[in-house]
């Protein structure tokens, strides 16, 4: 079977998604599931009262399988106890849209898991848990440095031109690298920006970061660089899913 | 009506090789190895395939062997190569943008007691002649790089890497596949030494492909029986398929010039207007040194499978390096190649032209694309639109 043999439920659900957005208030909480080897993410917004599912909404970034199991599980949950939406299974969800291709039953199949996700965070919500601190970890050395000194690593940027047509990555040190990353949009189509926090202080040349060409990483660090004689690759480290994985960059600039 | 934009995935055989494959079917269907009179006509058809070939590559036609398609041509070269030149070095240099049937092979040879070096691209999918020539060991004994590649379309500098090779005294191979009848070929001036061919992408029938060896290079069979193709491959030919073979390398040698025109025209079209009318989308491959009929885009926030079958909806048939299309549910790994990220990969769009496509084709592409990529923007989590 073909991963994109969908039944027509499925198809019908990918064309017309019910449930589609997000809500606000101080009573909806959010889940969010990622598929770290595939990239996949949902985030489904729910809104409880009197132990029931009143509302939900969903987006989705993924393939035709990932849309349609969202919009499905959305018409399963709604009006739900959330004891009863906590219960609805992955199997249940490809039942109700008439099977997923087998490859597709894990992968994209995270509705329910994404829904656990939200309703677990209203229950969170719900006790006074305590703040845990945001694990201020000492920063880690990075593998391999000292080999590429001079040889694609960069700790001051005196000549933009340089990058010119290179992949280069920035470490987050404030403002001075967001400045840096800004003007080498102007000599290379590819920079990426990676930052340990989740997201960026407020402030002008955050915006403007936002709106370039520049990648941002939230939430990230490099663990190792690769080459042969020269910078080739790195091993990013996300903090967040706890994965790690390889990109190909050609110089890295960690700021002084 | 049906919009057909993926040619780099097959091609229809063209009505004049169907019409010259015919007559091998019935009225001439000798078997070359006999003698008589009937097997003295698939001799004829044979030897003037390898000609027609060869002419259209730069080679003689000695110099051609017909095989089951490209991916047993790259077997033949790389562990025909690699297992006969065992005594003057165990070292293998391909590059991370190779077909997955190249990897594959590498890897077989590592399991043999090569060594594989693979390498790296430029965010445009170039390999760069210094990256490559730093991985070159006095082990190395052969060095595999594609002409063109078949998913980015970013075409090689072949002379530059054929001229490097030769001077090191290191066989090169290349897998022309992507780029046959849509580039000019010379295997002499670029010191191409093996070549992978296939005969589809010629417009040619499926299940026939060649490889050029050029003379003075030495390789093992694979295919071991009664010694056809100068004992290189053997089996009985597949004579109809090697006529329309030969019609197929004809009617590209006359007609190449000006298909290729008309393919830039189509593709510049389709480049110029999508990257004008979609807010976030990049061009991925390089700007200018990339075949004539290939577009391939990224869209920010937007998963290719969710494309696919929204252009399916409008019966447009187009293609993509997302994970969730594969077999392996992995990402391109040419996309990722290029210094992408997952879920940048995730979002690409390969549109390829061909022979039998017509303005109208790019104008239903262009023409529902914009609203396509906009409505999946609006379900994307990734995607937050611009005011």
């Amino acid at each position: 079977m073909k991963s994109t043999q969908y039944s027509d439920k499925v198809l019908d659900h990918f064309k017309n998604p019910r449930n589609v957005g997000t809500l606000e208030g101080d009573d909806v909480t959010v889940g969010r599931v990622g598929n770290p080897v595939c990239g996949d993410l949902m985030e489904f917004y729910v809104k409880v009262k009197d132990g029931r599912i009143e509302d939900i909404k969903f987006k989705t970034f993924g393939c035709g399988s990932a849309i349609a199991t969202a919009s499905m599980i959305t018409e399963l949950a709604k009006g739900k106890t959330i004891d009863e939406a906590i219960k609805i299974t992955r199997q249940d969800v490809a039942d109700e849209l008439d099977g997923l291709p087998p490859i597709k039953m894990h992968c994209s199949n995270l509705a329910a898991d994404a829904l656990k996700n939200a309703i677990k965070n209203y229950q969170e919500k719900q006790k006074p848990a305590p703040k845990e601190d945001a694990g201020s970890a000492e920063p880690g050395e990075i593998l391999g440095m000292k080999n590429f000194e001079d040889r694609g690593i960069f700790h001051e940027v005196t000549d933009l031109a340089k990058f010119a047509d290179k992949r280069t990555m920035i470490l987050d040190s404030g403002e001075r690298s967001m400045e840096i990353a800004l003007h080498l949009t102007k000599h290379t189509p590819r920079v990426i920006f990676v930052t340990k926090n989740k997201q960026l202080p407020s402030g002008s040349k955050v915006e403007e970061l936002k709106a370039s060409t520049v990648r941002i990483l939230y939430e990230s660090e490099i663990l190792e660089i690769n080459g042969l004689n020269t910078v080739e690759k790195v091993t990013i480290h996300d903090l967040n899913e706890d994965e790690e994985y390889e990109l190909f960059v050609d110089s890295i600039i960690i700021l002084r | 009506m049906n919009f057909y934009l993926d040619y780099q995935s097959s091609k229809p055989v063209d009505q004049r090789v169907i019409d010259a494959m015919l007559p091998y079917q019935h009225d001439t269907f000798g078997n070359p190895s006999s003698l008589h009179a009937v097997g003295d006509d698939a001799t004829e058809v044979l030897e003037a395939s390898r000609g027609a070939i060869g002419a259209f590559i730069g080679a003689e036609k000695d110099e051609i062997i017909f095989t089951s398609g490209a991916t047993e041509s790259n077997n033949l070269a790389l562990i025909g190569y690699s297992f006969r030149n065992r005594d003057k070095g165990n070292h293998v240099v391909i590059a991370e943008i190779e077909h997955i049937s190249i990897h594959n092979i590498a890897k077989y040879l590592e399991k043999n007691g090569f060594v594989i070096s693979k390498v790296p691209v430029d965010q445009f999918g170039v390999v760069k002649i210094e990256k490559l020539a730093e991985r070159i060991t006095d082990k190395t004994i052969l060095v595999s790089v594609g002409y063109a590649n078949n998913e980015i379309g970013t075409v090689q500098n072949i002379s530059q890497i054929g001229a490097l090779c030769r001077e090191k005294n290191i066989a090169f191979h290349t897998d022309a596949v992507a780029a046959e009848g849509l580039l000019s070929i010379d295997t002499n001036k670029d010191n191409i030494d093996l070549m992978t061919l296939s005969s589809n992408d010629i417009y040619g029938p499926k299940g026939l492909g060649a490889l050029y060896v050029r003379k003075g290079i030495r390789i093992n069979p694979l295919i071991i029986g009664g010694g056809q193709e100068r004992g290189l491959r053997s089996g009985t030919e597949n004579i109809p398929a090697i006529a329309g073979m030969k019609k197929a390398a004809e009617i590209i040698q006359n007609e190449m010039p000006e298909e290729t025109k008309r393919f830039q025209q189509y593709r510049d079209k389709i480049i110029n207007e999508v990257l004008s009318k979609v807010p976030r989308c990049y061009l991925n491959g390089h700007p200018t040194k990339r075949l004539p009929n290939n577009a391939h885009f990224r869209f920010d926030g937007v998963e290719g499978e969710s494309l696919l079958l929204s252009f399916k909806e409008k019966k447009i048939a187009v293609s993509t390096g997302s994970a969730c299309s594969s077999k392996t549910l992995e990402p391109s790994h040419t996309l990722i190649a290029l210094g992408l990220l997952h879920e940048e990969a995730h979002g690409s769009l390969e549109i390829t032209l061909g022979r039998f496509n017509q303005e109208a084709d790019v104008d239903a592409l262009l023409a529902v694309l914009p609203e396509i990529v906009k409505r999946l923007r609006r379900l994307s989590p990734l995607y937050k639109e611009e005011v």
